[in-house]
């Protein structure tokens, strides 16, 4: 047989999905050592981070279910994070279960319950996720405030200086390395492969033998699981119970996602780019804020982000070569 | 009595109206290729889908490796491999994971990915003769390279029943060569290979024995010493098949008709032959081919939908001298209209009314100042096309999906007329449609051209064309390859012109000279 060979880009790691969300990171953080070096001390970078956190993880939770296709945007991530939150203040805590272990087992199996529940309506209800989500959205907004009608409560003593935020390794921090290293280490069961050729191409990974319904169920299992973790950080960031503020993860999370690079169709995406995206979400608003727009700072930022969406979306599609990412 | 790996008895399997297999039966054991030989539409790849678990059979029995499987990933775990007609691959994800999916349980890989990635540069390397990075993401690769990775795939799972449907259609012949390497290899290593195809000769050479299906229901199978082109031709070929009534009169050949529209040099695809095309004034053209050989893109062209690759239609335009058909606007200004045999996605909006389906051809042409519709005209263009093509409809208001599909294909050629046309380019119109229906189909299409209209009707069903046709354009290899006339418009003629055989071949069994 001839050698000859034939030529072909790669992906992964030495491609292009999320290089516009790096790329924009790289300039974000260029722009805010100029504009608000606070950033850099030791003060600036713990605060960012506790805040940053419970989007990064949000915007994670989406990403398996974004992956596995059909056009599964997961509207109620933002209510959920909220459910998790007030449940976890007003269920848990307020009946003094307080130990490290019942906390995070709650969030955890709680989210994942929610998703599986949401996972089996799609998959076996056969009704458009988005509408499923979207009324995942609409019936939690509802259910926290009867659980919670007004912010209230507070954390166990082992959370409560989670928010403070003077040092850089705080256990959110930790929430969120464990977040990565459980992605990592998933990334590399079969599981992982079947989602992604399941969003890359159902009928395919049906025909080729894939269990795609156990597939699609599992990926919002792993969302739920993240979604946990993000409720988790969410609650040491307001020390509290709060039935709405969690609704507004909703869209910031989308945003980061698809800024990410992954592709709403499936198949293509990652949880880095997400996680980037997350990043580049908050630096938008960190540069933003050392700006003085004054009262109308909140219209700017939401300016921004969606400037920011479009030209990152553009620049996917010319640097990929026509191909666009959120179809 | 039947006996081996795969036995098939008396299989049923029914799309709404259409009988898919209608009665088939056969068997086939281990270390042998068998070839499932048939016409386009005579179920073999239903029978191909309902052996790997894909569709389920209303009735009959059906056993692979002692089990019916139920779904593809109880035939996967059977070890049955098939390799569809569509090529399924996944172009976000890279060769290696497109070879390999299915191979693992829901969470545990079977393999380590390093081992895979060597193993899948020399599956590749093997079958194209080329070197491809196996983390390259598929959909960078020709489609070729895309069809060995579908074969790859199911060698790779190691089968027991390897099923390929038409799986040599996007390779070339050095390609099929090493594919039949492939093939006797799995043979003889005690694979059941079963070959789904309508390229006879490419079977001849590589198949051991041979199942026949006509309309869904077995022939005949054949040892390997009777698998002849000749052989297999004839048994595809229906004998007691009723033939339409002759046209009484001689019609005259294209020569003498006055020439309403042509075509010279057309390229269907950059690298096909170019080829010239002629209708005249009141003559029916029926054009056809083996599956997928530019028929299709032809009359697309015809009608404006989509461009030959390169050259133009040209119609005669009166007094204007000559126009090009470029686009749909072209055809629908030069009076060209057509119907498409694919109702649910080319032919009606399943959420209009019947009234509104037939109609709204018509509202471009039948608007009033300030872009009012004007309703009268249209009214009586729709109860006149109703009563000419006796469409059985209850209110014109109801939805277009109350009615059967040979009416709603009824309502789409009464879109086509109530534009009235020159000529009328119809897309396998008779797909999914009852006998009586299609009669009435003829006869209108009979009566258009009489009245001087010009048709080009595109179907798969030879017989469709025999006693309605006055000439046959027979698509090979995306080019017009024969012109069949008078006597020539039959079964075994336009047959052997499909299959690119010379006519004398088989004309003469039926006694008739070649005009």
């Amino acid at each position: 047989m001839s050698a000859a060979v034939l030529r072909t880009r790669r992906f992964g790691l030495g491609g292009t999905y999320y290089g516009v969300a790096v790329g924009l990171f790289v300039v974000l953080l260029v722009i805010s050592a100029v504009c608000g070096p606070h950033l850099f001390t030791l003060d600036g970078a713990a605060g960012a981070i506790i805040v940053v956190v419970p989007l990064v993880l949000a915007a994670m939770a989406l990403t398996p279910i974004a992956l596995v296709g059909r056009g599964s945007v997961d509207l109620a991530i933002g209510p959920l994070i909220g459910f998790l939150n007030v449940t976890l203040v007003q269920v848990l805590i307020a009946n003094d279960v307080t130990s490290p272990v019942a906390v995070i087992a709650w969030v955890i199996a709680v989210g994942v319950a929610y998703q599986l529940l949401q996972g089996a309506i799609i998959v076996f209800v056969r009704v458009a996720p988005i509408i499923v989500t979207l009324s995942g959205y609409l019936v939690l907004s509802g259910v926290n405030l009867v659980i919670m009608p007004k912010p209230s409560g507070s954390v166990p003593d082992w959370m409560s200086d989670w928010g403070s935020g003077t040092t850089v390794f705080t256990p959110v921090l930790l929430v969120l390395v464990i977040g990565l290293v459980a992605w990592l280490l998933f990334t590399r069961t079969a599981f992982y492969q079947h989602l992604r050729l399941t969003g890359a191409d159902e009928r395919m990974a049906y025909a080729s033998g894939v269990q795609t319904n156990l597939v699609r169920l599992g990926a919002h299992a792993i969302g739920g699981f993240f979604a946990g973790l993000a409720a988790l950080a969410y609650t040491g960031l307001i020390s509290s119970g709060d039935p709405t503020q969690g609704s507004n993860y909703t869209l910031s999370a989308i945003t980061a996602l698809v800024l990410g690079g992954t592709s709403i169709g499936g198949g293509r995406g990652g949880i880095i780019g997400s996680a980037v995206g997350a990043l580049d979400m908050y630096l938008i608003t960190y540069v933003l804020s050392t700006f003085n727009f004054g009262i109308v700072s909140g219209f700017v930022t939401q300016l921004a982000f969606g400037t920011v969406l479009v030209v990152a979306l553009l620049s996917n599609i010319f640097l990929t070569g026509g191909k666009a990412t959120a179809r | 009595m039947l006996r081996g790996e795969i036995v098939v008895r008396d299989l049923h399997k029914s799309f709404g109206e259409t009988k898919a297999l209608d009665g088939c039966s056969f068997s086939a054991s281990a270390g042998e290729v068998h070839a499932i030989v048939g016409e386009n539409g005579s179920g073999k790849s239903t029978l191909a889908k309902i052996l790997s678990g894909v569709l389920h059979p209303d009735s009959g029995e059906v056993s692979v490796l002692g089990v019916m499987p139920r779904s593809p990933i109880e035939a996967r775990r059977l070890g049955i491999a098939t390799i569809f007609q569509e090529i399924l691959v996944a172009d976000e994800a890279s060769v290696a994971a497109n070879l390999f999916v299915g191979a693992d349980g829901l969470w545990a890989r079977n393999a380590r990915p390093g081992p895979r990635r060597r193993q899948t540069a020399e599956i590749m390397r093997r079958l194209t003769g080329v070197e491809i990075d196996p983390d390259a993401p598929v959909g960078q690769l020709p489609l070729s390279v895309k069809q060995w990775i579908v074969i790859g795939r199911a060698i790779l799972a190691n089968p027991k029943v390897l099923i390929l449907d038409e799986s040599s259609a996007a390779l070339d012949l050095d390609a099929t060569i090493r594919l039949h390497q492939e093939i006797r290899r799995l043979r003889d290593e005690g694979v059941c290979v079963i070959i789904v195809t309508h390229r006879i000769a490419e079977l001849v050479r590589i198949t051991d024995r041979a199942t026949i299906l006509r309309d869904g229901q077995t022939v005949a199978t054949l040892p390997k010493a009777e698998i002849t082109e000749k052989n297999l031709m004839a048994l595809m070929t229906p004998q007691s098949r009723q033939r339409a009534a002759r046209a009484a009169q001689i019609a005259p050949s294209s020569s003498e008709r006055a020439r309403v529209l042509h075509a010279s040099a057309l390229r269907l695809t950059a690298v096909a032959e170019p080829f010239d095309f002629t209708l005249g004034k009141g003559e029916i053209v029926g054009v056809t081919g083996l599956d997928g050989q530019g028929q299709d893109g032809f009359i697309k062209a015809l009608a404006g939908i989509r461009p030959a690759a390169s050259g133009l239609p040209v119609i005669d335009n009166g007094a204007n001298g000559e126009a090009s058909i470029g686009s749909l606007a072209d055809a629908d200004r030069l009076g060209i209209a057509y119907v498409s045999g694919d109702r649910k996605r080319d032919g009606i909006f399943p959420q209009l009314s019947i009234y509104e389906n037939l109609a709204l051809g018509l509202y471009r042409r039948n608007l009033a100042f300030g872009g009012w519709i004007r309703r009268v005209p249209i009214v009586g263009a729709f109860k006149a096309e109703v009563v000419r093509l006796s469409i059985k409809t209850g209110a014109a208001s109801n939805k277009i999906t109350s009615l059967s599909g040979g009416n709603q294909q009824k309502v789409l050629i009464g879109r086509a007329f109530a534009a009235l046309p020159r000529v009328i380019v119809l897309n396998d119109p008779a797909r999914g449609v009852d006998l009586g229906t299609k009669r009435e189909l003829y006869e209108e299409l009979r009566k258009f051209a009489a009245g001087g209209g010009s048709v080009v009707y595109l179907s798969s069903e030879i017989e469709e064309f025999i006693g309605f046709a006055d000439r046959v354009d027979v698509f090979r290899d995306d080019r017009l390859s024969r012109s069949l006339a008078g006597a020539e418009i039959d079964e075994q003629p336009i047959l052997a012109a499909m299959f690119g055989h010379a006519p004398t071949e088989v004309v003469f069994e039926t006694g008739e000279t070649v005009g």
